[in-house]
């Protein structure tokens, strides 16, 4: 199958759906590539690398729509581009079916089949094609880098001739794909880093990270069950006035603020009040990752960046992935690698575009002349694992119980273990004749010796212990060694063999046993 | 020389040994123990050619030189990879001997018979001391030695067997005659029966029968169990060939060899119960072969495995602090020792914690592993048991899992339903990332699915264990 790369067209979109790295990888799937002229420049792509690669250049956007089975791109095509499909065509890109129904409509029409990139399911499964969360750590890296560009002082505090410098106060609201790129970036500044979600349950992955987590004085707190796929879910009134009076508590002392709050489907929830933003110092940096959805910060402007009276910057871009085109192209090519290298399951170039699939099927919305969007819900639900129950740990007095009860069962253990033997010694004893006696003493006492010694070999010494036992259970040599001075012949052939037999294993087991100590080194 | 110089002798030799097996409880006094053990067994044979009334003792010093020799020429030679095989092989050695000489005693026993008082007086050493048996002894006698034969055939074909099996040259699957385990019994029936006949008769074909049974249940009862079973076979035929020293011992009335015998024995039952207990399996039904059924269905694992190449790994492993090596199975398969413990050379060299963790029952013999790291010279105190480095894994940048498979498994804690439900086994899915290193996909001997390899953490470094390795190693630096 030919899968051809059209070139962006929209303003200012700098990525690209196919790198020469992907393009390599695609071809070993038996697929071949095109990409348009110039698609990869503003990514740092030339023609001559993937030319280099083994990508065929079209000059022209058309003739590449027409001779590609597949088509990849960044953003969603336009409504020129799509009508330009024809039927068996398969398109994927981001499309935001949600939003862009006319544009559904028209790919329906010309009965191509779109797998939108937005709709990869969020199973683990899934995890390599999930371009949203390829964007949305970029976007987190990027919120902090462009933070920083507009914030006047360090990150990280500094004792320096000149005298100290106090280190920079960040904190990050959601703590999503987005919000835990940007603990990350901002710990490694380093800067203090606080974070904040409504999910508790992240909290570890947060201190993990090396930042603090707020946690609210709020009782009922949210869990996340995995039923939202992962997202966050809308809070309860209540909860909500808890979270806003603890910002409200924090906003002055925080330099830096990064929100990235969002929740599917819905107007990005208010988080950082105007009140908050007034009492936040001159020089502040807010940066608003929700801004497309309206902003978790009202005063955010889409796209812009702005200064309020009382000096504190608010950020409102939306296009951080663009502004890392090399990192968001390469990243995004190999999620679309690993989504056409799912649909050819065999590796030979055939596209096998199985509805059955849960992953392809969730992310296709047009198929076959038919709009399958929305999906079923994925057979396999969600990320999230269930809460798991907390054991409570034990009280001292438990603890001492049960280690008194473990000791009494040890001592009746022991005391019933010590009748039966007991009683079995005194019934072979009222039997046997005394010269068994004599012997069987000696056995018992020896296997109980050997029982107290053997508890006692370290575990990593198991294997020479099994190569010198073997070589000193050849002391069956002494019985052959007594028998080979009889008056019979086949005694003695026999006892002859035997002696020779354990020979081998008396030299045989303590030779080894002695290289494999030997080996053993301390360092 | 006089019987009591022979007995102050074997009290120090039967110290001597006590002594030595002691001493394993560590490395370094290991390396004193066995000396105690060479010197008990010099003495021990020394004390018994120079003892009263032996003869042919020339005949003796000629043939224990003899097998030195070629015990010498083996133990040298062997790869510490074929450990499991030598002592398996071994075992044999001691089986055979135990039979040979029971079947001396019945021979000697049958000689005496037809002399009269007169020449019993003349007689010397080991004759002598049958001579002078009663009748209740020569009953006792007889019990002792059939025990004798029987044990140590059943170790002879079970250990020939186990040889067979570890060096390859008989399939490691499980395999029974139709009739399983109605065989054994009625073989175990059998014997018991012709034991009772000999008491009786004293018949030489009885002890025959004895004997082809024993041979018979050694032979099928190691079939029937599994390649992954052996650290507990082996142990368990250690084991039996300390019970046939010890019942031949009582036989030719011999302390020493009781005291020998119950000191091998009881080493190697202990060492079949902790390899048990590291399976979370009853020695019968390890024995009896086959894994025990399970309640249900097993879980269904959710997720792919995610394939990484060298380059991946070696990037990783640059950028960690903690990195835990383990070990299995397909390490000694692929010999791979030498590579892995040049890999964790090169990470420490690094300033890296790099550690190893062992599984009790990783390999093919109890303490396998450590001896294949103490070969490639890593040194013993980065080698951890399972209880020492469990806790540890949270704490751990990456895992490294080398050739093993059910001893990783999560399924053991999370799956009731799971064969293996209840095994203790190394929870390096704690650690931040694991990386698998596997020939493919696809179940282990058990054909227990394992959904270590499924996790999100979790990425597979298919190849052959030494050349994945040796390709990693350039790219560490």
């Amino acid at each position: 199958m030919k899968i051809g790369a059209l070139k962006e067209i929209s303003l200012g979109e700098k990525r690209v759906a196919l790198t020469p790295d992907s393009a390599i990888q695609l071809q070993k799937l038996g697929h071949d590539c095109l990409v348009e002229s110039g698609s990869g420049l503003a990514a740092g792509f030339s023609d001559e690398q993937y030319k280099a690669a083994g990508v065929e250049i079209s000059t022209n956007a058309e003739e590449l729509t027409k001779t590609s089975d597949v088509i990849v791109k960044v953003l969603p095509p336009s409504e020129a581009e799509v009508k330009k499909f024809s039927s068996s065509k398969i398109l994927i890109s981001f499309f935001y079916p949600g939003t862009n129904e006319a544009l559904l409509e028209i790919a329906k029409s010309k009965d191509a089949s779109v797998i939108a990139m937005d709709m990869v399911p969020r199973i683990s499964r899934a995890q390599k094609m999930d371009a949203l969360s390829s964007m949305a750590n970029i976007s987190g890296y990027r919120a902090v880098i462009e933070a920083g560009n507009n914030f006047g002082r360090f990150f990280t505090g500094q004792m320096t001739a000149a005298g100290k410098v106090p280190p920079a106060k960040v904190l990050v609201v959601g703590a999503g794909v987005a919000g835990l790129a940007a603990i990350g970036t901002s710990t490694s500044l380093g800067a203090i880093t606080y974070a904040f979600d409504v999910r508790p349950e992240v909290a570890e992955q947060v201190e993990s990270m090396g930042a603090e987590f707020v946690f609210l004085d709020f009782a009922d707190e949210q869990t996340d069950d995995g039923s939202s796929g992962g997202y966050a879910a809308v809070s309860s009134p209540e909860f909500t006035n808890a979270q806003l009076s603890k910002f409200r508590e924090i906003a002055p002392d925080i330099d830096i603020v990064i929100t990235t709050a969002l929740i599917p489907n819905r107007e990005a929830p208010e988080l950082w009040t105007s009140d908050m933003v007034n009492s936040m110092k001159p020089g502040s940096v807010i940066v608003d990752l929700a801004a497309e959805k309206g902003g978790n910060c009202k005063l955010t402007v889409l796209d812009e960046r702005i200064v309020t009276d009382n000096g504190v910057i608010i950020i409102g871009y939306t296009d951080f992935p663009s502004r890392m085109a090399a990192q968001a192209s390469t990243l995004y090519a190999s999620n679309i690698r690993h989504m056409i290298s799912d649909l050819t399951p065999e590796k030979d170039g055939v596209i096998v575009h199985d509805m059955e699939d849960d992953v392809i099927r969730g992310a296709t919305v047009a198929h076959n002349g038919e709009i399958t969007f929305p999906p079923p819900p994925p057979k396999i639900q969600a990320i999230a694992a269930a809460p798991k129950e907390r054991i409570p740990d034990k009280t001292p007095e438990e603890i001492r119980a049960n280690e008194i009860a473990a000791f009494k069962k040890q001592t009746k253990n022991q005391i019933i273990l010590l009748i039966i033997g007991g009683a079995l010694m005194f019934l072979v004893g009222s039997y046997a004749p005394a010269s068994f006696m004599q012997h069987f003493i000696v056995f018992i006492l020896s296997i109980f010796v050997g029982f107290q010694v053997i508890w006692n070999v370290s575990h990593s010494l198991h294997t020479p212990l099994m190569a010198a036992t073997n070589a000193i259970s050849s002391i069956i040599i002494l019985g052959a060694i007594l028998q080979i001075s009889s008056t019979s012949s086949l005694v003695i052939i026999l006892a002859s063999i035997s002696i020779f037999f354990a020979g081998i294993n008396i030299f045989g087991g303590f030779i080894v046993t002695r290289r494999m100590l030997a080996m053993f080194q301390k360092s | 020389m006089e019987m009591g110089f022979t007995s102050a002798v074997y009290v120090l030799a039967a110290i001597l040994f006590i002594l030595s097996l002691g001493g394993l409880s560590g490395q370094e006094s290991a390396k004193r123990a066995i000396w105690y053990g060479i010197a008990g067994m010099a003495l021990a044979i020394s004390a018994t050619l120079l003892g009263p009334g032996l003869g042919l003792w020339w005949l003796s010093l000629v043939l224990i030189s003899a097998g030195g020799l070629v015990g010498y020429q083996l133990a040298s030679k062997v790869g510490m990879t074929q450990m499991p095989e030598l002592v398996a092989g071994m075992h044999t050695l001691v089986g055979l001997a135990a039979v040979f000489v029971g079947f001396n005693t019945h021979f000697e026993l049958v000689n005496i018979a037809y002399m009269d008082d007169a020449v019993k007086k003349t007689l010397e050493g080991f004759s002598a001391l049958l001579a002078k048996k009663s009748s209740i002894e020569i009953n006792i006698l007889r019990v002792e030695t059939s025990l004798g034969i029987w044990i140590g055939a059943v170790t002879f074909t079970g250990s020939l067997i186990a040889y067979g099996k570890l060096a390859g040259k008989v399939t490691s699957a499980a395999t029974k005659l139709p009739g399983g385990h109605f065989l054994n019994a009625a073989a175990a029936i059998l014997s018991v029966l012709s034991m009772a006949w000999y008491l009786n008769s004293g018949e030489l074909l009885s002890m025959i029968i004895l004997m082809i049974m024993a041979l018979f249940i050694g032979y099928h009862l190691i079939m029937g169990i599994g390649g992954a079973d052996m650290p507990v076979v082996v142990s368990m035929l250690n084991s039996y060939s300390g019970w046939a020293a010890a019942a031949i011992g009582f036989s030719l009335g011999n302390d020493l060899l009781i005291v020998v015998g119950a000191l091998v024995g009881s080493s190697g039952a202990i060492l079949s119960y902790i390899m048990c207990k590291a399976m979370n399996r009853s020695f019968v039904s390890v024995i009896l072969g086959g894994f025990g059924g399970s309640s249900g269905p097993q879980m269904e694992i959710k997720g792919n495995q995610v394939a990484i190449d060298a380059d991946g790994v070696a990037t990783m492993l640059n950028d960690s602090e903690n990195i835990v090596i383990i070990p299995g199975y397909g390490m000694a398969v692929a010999q791979a020792q030498q590579s892995v413990a040049e890999l964790a050379r090169k990470l420490r060299a690094q300033g890296k914690n790099v550690r190893f963790a062992i599984h009790p029952v990783a390999g093919r013999l109890p303490g396998h592993m450590n001896v294949l790291l103490a070969e490639a010279r890593v040194p013993y105190d980065i080698v951890m048991e399972m209880d020492e480095i469990n806790n540890d894994f949270p704490d751990t940048d990456v895992a490294i899992v080398i050739g093993s498979n059910d001893i990783v498994n999560p399924a053991a804690q999370d799956d009731p339903n799971s064969p293996i439900a209840g095994m203790p086994v190394l929870e390096c899915w704690k650690a931040k990332h694991v990386f698998v290193s596997k020939r493919g996909e696809g179940t282990g001997y058990s054909g227990i699915e394992n959904p270590l390899f499924f996790k999100e953490n979790t990425r597979m470094f298919y190849g052959d264990a030494k050349e994945s390795l040796e390709k990693l190693m350039p790219m560490i630096d």
